[in-house]
């Protein structure tokens, strides 16, 4: 057996964590919500590169 | 037992890459069906004159968008591995008596409820040849703000959950989900309706076998991701290869 308490204390969340948990969600956001808002014309390739898997993680689409 | 934040965060994103890439192989096996059928039904529209909006000017070619059908999935399945590794770094009111394993886990089926099934049941999945071009930036931010508020409820959940603790156990975990069951439906309640209507030349049939494909899917990415993570950080799974 673990003892999860022992397991809990010991995890020092750094504050640069905060930056790359933000990061994975930027990148979550350009491969799955680029309707254009962010990168203008040029979203136009990446949108229809991920067109069927955005589709199929049920992300809204025109 | 030492953890560092490192050490998670990179299981974080070999558990999103793993349950990515499953996820991806249930969209290629399962999902492309349904969109293929959608896609022939957008095809026989514009044969018939009817709508000028088309994905057909092969931007990006089909077999191209099979390879990122896959790809999305293990890019989105990394990307959440890491927030998910954070999440769980954090949540030290979360299941605290449980294993690592089980406190993975659960983490994992929170996360799908708040962000697949709750966008599932207000705004359901649609497949290609359906949506309104001018509503699709409404439509993004009615998605988004449900996954928000899905995920405010997990958190409050857990919030509660340890300020009960002086209820019993069953008492307790039943307070919980009422209270989850009695906040999720003032959220499916309160958020207002998807303003497009599906096009009458779309089967109903193609329509739910992409939905359901879809939702197996999500499920694979998010509860595939607290299983494998739950894996990865568990001591018990190391120990047990160790004494057989």
């Amino acid at each position: 057996m673990t003892s999860p308490a022992a397991h809990l204390s010991a995890v020092q969340v750094p504050k640069w964590a905060f930056a790359v948990a933000l990061l994975g969600l930027l990148v979550t956001y350009l491969v799955l919500q680029e309707n254009g808002l962010a990168l203008g014309a040029s979203s136009e390739l990446l949108h229809e590169f991920f067109h069927d898997g955005r589709h199929a993680l049920g992300v809204p689409c025109h | 037992m030492t953890t560092t934040y490192r050490s998670l965060a990179l299981r974080g994103v070999a558990a999103g890459g793993i349950s990515g890439l499953a996820a991806g192989l249930v969209g290629l096996l399962l999902v492309e069906i349904p969109i293929r059928a959608a896609l022939a039904v957008e095809e026989s529209r514009q044969h018939t004159g009817g709508g000028e909006h088309s994905h057909e000017e092969a931007l990006v070619s089909r077999p191209l968008q099979l390879v990122g059908g896959v790809l999305a999935p293990v890019i989105v399945g990394l990307a959440i591995g890491l927030v998910f590794a954070t999440a769980y770094a954090m949540a030290n009111r979360w299941f605290v008596d449980r294993t690592p394993f089980s406190r993975s886990l659960s983490l994992g089926v929170a996360v799908f409820g708040a962000a697949a099934l709750l966008p599932f049941l207000k705004y359901p999945p649609n497949p290609p040849a359906v949506g309104d071009p001018d509503t699709v930036d409404f439509r993004t931010v009615l998605y988004l703000g449900v996954i928000a508020a899905g995920l405010v409820i997990v958190y409050g959940a857990s919030r509660l959950a340890a300020r009960l603790q002086h209820l019993a156990a069953p008492v307790r975990t039943t307070a919980v989900l009422l209270a989850v069951v009695a906040a999720t439906a003032i959220v499916l309640l309160v958020f207002p309706a998807s303003p497009d209507a599906i096009p009458a030349d779309m089967p109903t049939a193609v329509l739910w076998q992409f939905r359901l494909s879809s939702l197996a899917e999500t499920a694979t990415m998010y509860v595939g991701l607290g299983l494998v993570f739950g894996l990865l950080v568990d001591p018990a799974v190391r120990k047990l290869k160790t004494t057989v």
